[in-house]
């Protein structure tokens, strides 16, 4: 017995000192000092957090109705049946050129994963001498793009010839998300219209309740890149890839593009890492409440007499 | 109260999601446990082999659930053949039983491992639909399973007598640092071991530690971490250059080795802490200038019970040239399909066994080159290139996608992809090297440093271990990854 008391008391007191310093979690110091989790795991559960957390650029307002139909979420819901939401016929603010005569120009839309891949993109736009813009709506879900007609609004002020979407992450546990968001998804679809695209899955961190399966059942052959099941060095939020991840991430699309997407455009491995896109508009999370709100009145008065 | 109550009660309850591993929590705090009380009754036998035997039974079902019954059963049924066995004298009787034994034991894996790969194969040979058969297959199976089976034929050969008694058998085949991914002890090495119950003296509980400690940082930190970026190209075979496909195939090899022999390290040091020794699994494979040299150094306890329960049967080298020959094809093709029920694992293995004949019919010719440096590391490359070509085949989800790898690593292979890898995966790129340099350190050294850390004051080891932890929880991705070798 005498014998393992040196060992069992470096297991137990090692044992000791990670279970009490758990109560602390991780400490931030120079660098995160990681917990063993072994109290929390112990401990009465806590409600976990349905959103990417309170990053900027993430989930810090989702839709209210992201959260697994809350109450207040669901009365919050807009009523308005996206199917029949008119779209609009505006002439383009401008109709931006590509950078070459080759070139194309490239629209990318989507949520805060954006952050990541757009500049890769751009690097990509910019050796193979195409125009890319993009427009990050924050915290924005198929909900919020399909209930608004801002896919359509977008094509018709870029007049992209191929566009990228990124959507999908706000919306990874949302329950009876087949009934709930499937008009969502079918309008943005009918809002894209003839316009080539490919349709970039959300970077799984946990199993999702079928919105992978949703956009891949709504997307044309081709048009739905799945990175579900792929690999990301994540950031601090546990969410988003870092930047070198999401580097990858975009290499890893544009090389499974040539064989599978129905159209062509030419993106050639560039010889920087990133670069800017000729243009990057950002929509706040709350400016979908507005929109709404200002179709709804518009269509109130439209009924007046 | 209550809540806490529950949690803990649902941590000790079988969960096929969370099987126990070695670098779990809840093994280290249930080992906490354990130790004393062994401690205790190690000198009062029958007690001991009770207390380890509840103690592995309770570990398989944390793992496998209700197949711990399976094991069980397993080990009374040969336990009562090879009683059979040894009391026989009519060698008919002997073989007959043995033949049952043998029937039983493959049956019953073949089972749970093969049925639906059988069914699937026939369905396909003769067109139709395929439906699964909704079997589980019990973690381990195959490790406990050829444990059983080189046991009634050592009996049958009159190598070893047979177990005492039941709850001796019990104690061999359930033996838990073994149980789950090996290596596969034989009996002839436990079972006198279990007879003599001689103390751990504290060398061995201290070197026992050092391998814990080592196996868990090759496993928890090297494996894992070095698996997130091999994941990335094996789950997208088409999508990443050559060089990137070259880096995942390296990373894989390197992940394999320290993932298994992380855990045969750390089976080895718990059994030392027991005050049983078991033989070495790995001996550095990656450092072998030829395949026969590799399967000499890799999974020493698998190659070895091929070698003595299949290889040899066959006729082994005893036949001709020809015969030896297909001897090693066929043996390495069983070790092949004995790692899953998949036609890669075949073709894995049967390249394997390719790779063996050729070196065999070379080796007059080989024997001529003089063995200087240039040779050696000609030598050394090919292997290597041999092995980690294969073990994208072991690794990919399909034949297809391996093939698809493997073409990619030849086809758009550019080395403008080296310069932003490093910069990006340097990290990655740090543990490869130092699992390299690990390779190139002569035997003797490694040695040391076990010999070394048993010599440092208590405080420092207490040290070593809480660091080595706290580096463990720093690089613990998100889902604890289970042991490759743990789905054999």
């Amino acid at each position: 017995m005498k014998k393992y008391l040196g060992l069992w008391s470096i297991l137990t007191i090692s044992f000791v000192i990670f279970f009490c310093v758990s109560a602390f979690g991780d400490v931030d110091v120079d660098f995160t000092l990681r917990s063993s989790g072994m109290m929390s795991s112990l401990m009465p559960d806590s409600p976990e957090s349905e959103s990417l957390g309170d990053n900027d650029d993430a989930g810090d307002a989702a839709s209210p109705s992201e959260n697994e139909g809350s109450a207040q979420g669901e009365a919050e819901a807009p009523e308005a049946d996206p199917g029949e939401a008119p779209l609009p016929e505006e002439a383009p603010v401008e109709i931006p050129s590509p950078a070459s005569p080759d070139g194309k120009v490239i629209l990318f839309i989507g949520d805060s994963m954006l952050e990541g891949l757009s500049p890769r993109l751009a690097a990509y736009a910019k050796e193979n001498g195409h125009s890319l813009y993009s427009v990050i709506w924050y915290s924005s879900t198929s909900e919020i793009w399909g209930e608004t007609t801002k896919v359509r609004e977008f094509i018709n002020k870029y007049r992209p010839d191929f566009l990228f979407i990124c959507l999908g992450a706000n919306e990874l546990f949302v329950r009876d998300i087949e009934n709930r968001r499937d008009k969502y998804v079918k309008n943005m679809i009918s809002q894209i219209g003839s316009t080539p695209y490919l349709w970039i899955g959300p970077p799984n961190w946990k199993p999702d309740t079928g919105i992978n399966r949703l956009i891949a059942k709504n997307t044309k052959e081709g048009c739905y890149f799945k990175s579900d099941g792929m690999h990301f060095d994540r950031a601090k939020d546990g969410a988003h890839p870092t930047r070198s991840s999401a580097v990858i991430w975009m290499d890893s699309i544009v090389r499974w593009m040539p064989a599978h997407s129905p159209y062509s455009l030419k993106l050639d491995k560039p010889s920087v890492n990133t670069a800017k896109a000729n243009r990057v508009e950002v929509i706040q999370p709350g400016h979908w409440r507005d929109v709404v709100k200002k179709r709804q009145e518009k269509a109130k008065n439209d009924k007046k007499p | 109260m209550n809540e806490i109550l529950h949690n803990i009660l649902n941590m000790l309850s079988y969960d096929p999601s969370a099987p126990m591993l070695f670098t779990s929590g809840l093994f280290w705090a249930l080992f906490i446990i354990f130790v004393p009380v062994y401690a205790l009754l190690k000198r009062r036998r029958w007690q001991m082999m009770l207390f380890v035997i509840l103690f592995s039974l309770y570990f398989y079902y944390k793992s496998s659930g209700v197949f711990f019954l399976l094991l069980v059963a397993t080990s009374a049924v040969d336990y009562l053949i090879s009683k059979q066995i040894a009391h026989t004298e009519s060698k008919l009787t002997k073989r007959a039983l043995l033949i049952v034994s043998v029937v039983i034991s493959t049956g019953v894996l073949a089972y749970f491992k093969y049925a639906n790969f059988l069914l699937s194969t026939w369905t396909d040979i003769i067109g139709g639909n395929f439906q699964p058969l909704d079997i589980i297959l019990p973690i381990g199976i195959s490790f406990y399973t050829f444990r059983s089976i080189s046991y009634v034929v050592d009996v049958y050969r009159g190598k070893i007598s047979p177990a005492e008694n039941w709850i001796e058998y019990l104690f061999f085949l359930s033996f838990f640092p073994a149980l789950l991914a090996g290596p596969i002890v034989r009996a002839d090495v436990l079972l006198p071991q279990i007879r003599e119950n001689r103390q751990a003296d504290r060398h061995e509980i201290y070197i026992g530690l050092w391998l814990i400690i080592i196996g868990v940082v090759k496993k928890a930190v090297f494996a894992d971490y070095i698996a997130q970026y091999n994941n990335l190209i094996f789950d997208n075979p088409t999508g990443y250059s050559g060089f990137e496909s070259l880096m995942g195939a390296i990373g894989y090899t390197m992940q394999i080795y320290c993932d298994f022999s992380g855990y045969s390290d750390m089976a080895i040091g718990i059994s030392s802490i027991m005050g049983f020794q078991l033989p070495a699994n790995f001996n550095l494979p990656y450092k072998s200038k030829n395949l026969t040299e590799f399967w000499h150094r890799w999974h020493i306890s698998l190659s070895t019970w091929l070698r003595d329960y299949i290889y040899i049967p066959l006729g082994g080298n005893r036949k001709g040239k020809f015969r030896t020959y297909l001897n090693n094809f066929l043996t390495m093709l069983i070790g092949g399909l004995w790692h899953g029920a998949s036609w890669k694992f075949v073709f894995w293995g049967a390249m394997h066994g390719g790779g063996l004949i050729v070196h065999k019919m070379c080796r007059p010719w080989l024997k001529e080159i003089p063995d200087t440096w240039p040779v050696k590391a000609i030598s050394w490359l090919l292997t290597m290139t041999v092995v980690t070509l294969l073990w994208v085949f072991f690794r990919a989800d399909s034949f297809a996608d391996a093939a698809a790898i493997v073409v990619n690593i030849f086809t758009t292979f550019d080395l403008a992809y080296a310069a932003p890898f490093f910069e990006v995966r340097y990290v990655w790129c740090i543990m490869m090297v130092l699992m390299i340099l690990t390779h190139a350190l002569p035997t003797q050294w490694i040695e040391q440093m076990g010999e070394g850390f048993v010599g440092l004051p208590w405080l420092f080891k207490l040290v070593i271990f809480v660091l080595t932890v706290q580096l463990v929880l720093q690089f613990m991705s998100a889902d604890v990854a289970p042991f490759i070798y743990n789905q054999f």
